[in-house]
């Protein structure tokens, strides 16, 4: 007679639940060593810790767990002297209701583009972040609130993560670098303008496609603009991809963002601010070693990734467009990866752009690490 | 490791109500020692509707302890079906408890991660992903970049999990080649 089968699992089932539940830490981290040298007169080349970055993480239960990142950046920080930065790059709770559904509350990534969420030096071409990755997407961004993580029941392949938190601030914004100055990185920061970012992805083995936002005001109450929550809003949308194929990997990204009052924002804090920021990037790489060591696991990959962008897409009345932030950037370059997550890098990069001003070409060396 | 295991529920009278589950009295009242590494587990329905939907429903599953872990023995009507285990292996920062079976030939026939804990990475557990590991046997090098693919923005998960499929694998098929599992 077979046993029915609850009786057939009494054993099995209560095997796991004996299993002891523990409270973990661990211990990670990641960090880049550069070397970068310019061309041109009186540009020296320069070495630089240009991140060391722990990540302490502890799980109080099954479900609650706590993580955090606290970079030190370009080695160290002196009363004086430019340069250097300890920061927190992330500090938050999730409680993990079901796989997909985890409520995340602290300091956390935007989930915009790649780079943003995904970091960690192995995990990129180049010595340094794209340059997109900078004055567009501005990197590592970092805001409080409070959201939810998951993915999507059964085999679809979604996942998604929705936040609300603190607002730029539209005073910090410039010509240059866009919004990059008006990121309020959780250091007593207003919430003046509650903004809404989020993400939707879909991944396969080798791909990875997602979309992602962010809405929110940045007037931060001043009189001069708006008291409005959603006062002088900064949309953000942009698309990305990622595909490996064989030896050959790829990836892009494309963003746009409108400041719907930059003419306002200029009049107030007297900046050249754009109106619409757009750009992007596309990246190739083929692993070498596919070809000249076939049953190595390590990876050589050449690569080239073109980026063009213009934090001057659009301009404001009142502002004259600058042909020199119409920019691109092509970058060339070796990643050797001895283990996933160590990696030795090389590139060559040209800047271009359109008013064919203080262009160059820098020549980058780096190490970098995860575990 | 601090012992918090009951308050999954082993005393709750409503939890023996809907698995009932002699052995577990007994084990209350001598615990077992830790059958899986680096304590956190699967819960048991998630851990039952794997073994199910990999050997079919209504199979009957014996635990056999070796050396200090088990491995569940899947029959049907007396006749051998396969092998399965569950493990723990670390991620970024927690551990994936996964779970893989074999059949009586030592081919791997399907994995699962039961649990994942954590912030990225969670689509080592989807169906196209898991899937490439069917068919495998010990021959097969169970390399990320080699057979089986990588999944962009989730690299550390699908090392991790590669890597302890290929040791439990490793461990079933030995463990079966000497008759310490039949």
């Amino acid at each position: 007679m077979r046993l029915p089968a609850y009786l057939s699992f009494s054993l099995l089932v209560c095997t796991p639940l004996l299993a002891q539940e523990s409270e973990t830490t661990s211990v990670g981290g990641y960090g880049e060593v550069h070397y970068t040298n310019s061309t041109g007169v009186g540009t020296p080349g320069t070495v630089n810790v240009a991140r060391f970055v722990v990540y302490l993480a502890h799980s109080f239960s099954e479900r609650l767990a706590f993580r955090s990142e606290l970079e030190l950046e370009d080695t160290k920080i002196e009363g004086g002297e430019e340069g250097g930065e300890v920061a927190l790059e992330q500090i938050y709770l999730d409680y993990r209701f079901s796989p997909a559904f985890t409520l995340r509350a602290g300091l956390v990534l935007p989930p915009i583009g790649i780079v943003n969420e995904i970091h960690e030096p192995p995990t990129f071409n180049g010595v340094a972040r794209p340059s997109f990755d900078r004055n567009v997407i501005p990197t590592t961004w970092r805001d409080i609130g409070v959201g939810a993580v998951g993915v999507l029941p059964g085999s679809s392949g979604l996942s998604y993560r929705v936040y609300l938190v603190n607002g730029l601030k539209a005073a910090g914004f410039d010509a240059v670098a866009g919004i990059r100055g008006g990121r309020q990185e959780g250091k007593e920061a207003s919430f003046a303008n509650p903004s809404l970012t989020g993400r939707l992805e879909w991944a396969r083995p080798g791909v990875r496609i997602g979309g992602s936002f962010w809405y929110g005001g940045s007037a931060n109450q001043d009189p001069a603009l708006s008291t409005g929550s959603f006062g002088n809003a900064v949309a953000v949308l942009t698309a990305d991809a990622r595909y490996d194929v064989g030896p050959f990997m790829f990836r892009g990204v494309l963003a746009n963002i409108s400041i719907a009052d930059a003419e306002e924002i200029n009049t107030v804090y007297g900046g050249q601010v754009g109106s619409r920021i757009a750009g992007g990037y596309v990246e190739g790489a083929y692993n070498v070693l596919s070809a000249l060591a076939p049953s190595s696991t390590q990876q050589l990959n050449a690569f080239v990734r073109y980026e063009n962008y213009n934090t001057h897409a659009g301009v404001p009345t009142g502002v004259a467009v600058d042909d020199s932030l119409a920019r691109r950037i092509t970058t060339v370059g070796l990643s050797y990866k001895p283990l996933y997550n160590v990696i030795f890098k090389g590139d060559f990069q040209l800047l271009r752009n359109k008013g064919g001003v203080g262009e160059n070409e820098i020549a980058s060396l780096g190490v970098g690490y995860q575990f | 490791m601090r012992s918090q295991a009951w308050g999954w529920g082993i005393s709750s009278s409503a939890w023996l109500r809907r698995w009932y589950c002699p052995a577990a009295v007994l084990l209350v009242l001598f615990p077992a020692p830790l059958t899986i590494a680096w304590g956190q587990s699967a819960p048991v329905q998630k851990v039952t509707k794997s073994v199910e939907r990999i050997f079919g429903a209504g199979v009957q599953v014996d635990t056999i302890n070796v050396d200090s872990v088990q491995v569940l023995r899947v029959s049907r009507g007396g006749s051998l079906l396969g092998f399965a285990q569950i493990r723990n292996v670390k991620g970024k920062d927690q551990p994936i408890t996964y779970l893989v079976a074999i059949d009586s030939a030592d081919v791997l026939k399907d994995i699962d991660v039961l649990v994942y804990r954590e912030p990225y990475g969670g689509e080592v557990a989807y169906e196209p992903w898991r899937k490439q590991f069917r068919g495998k046997t010990t021959t097969a090098p169970l390399l990320v970049g080699k057979d089986i693919r990588n999944i962009s923005g989730a690299t550390i998960s699908s090392h991790s999990v590669t890597l302890g499929v290929r040791q439990t694998l490793a461990a079933l098929s030995a463990w079966h080649a000497a008759g310490r599992i039949h």
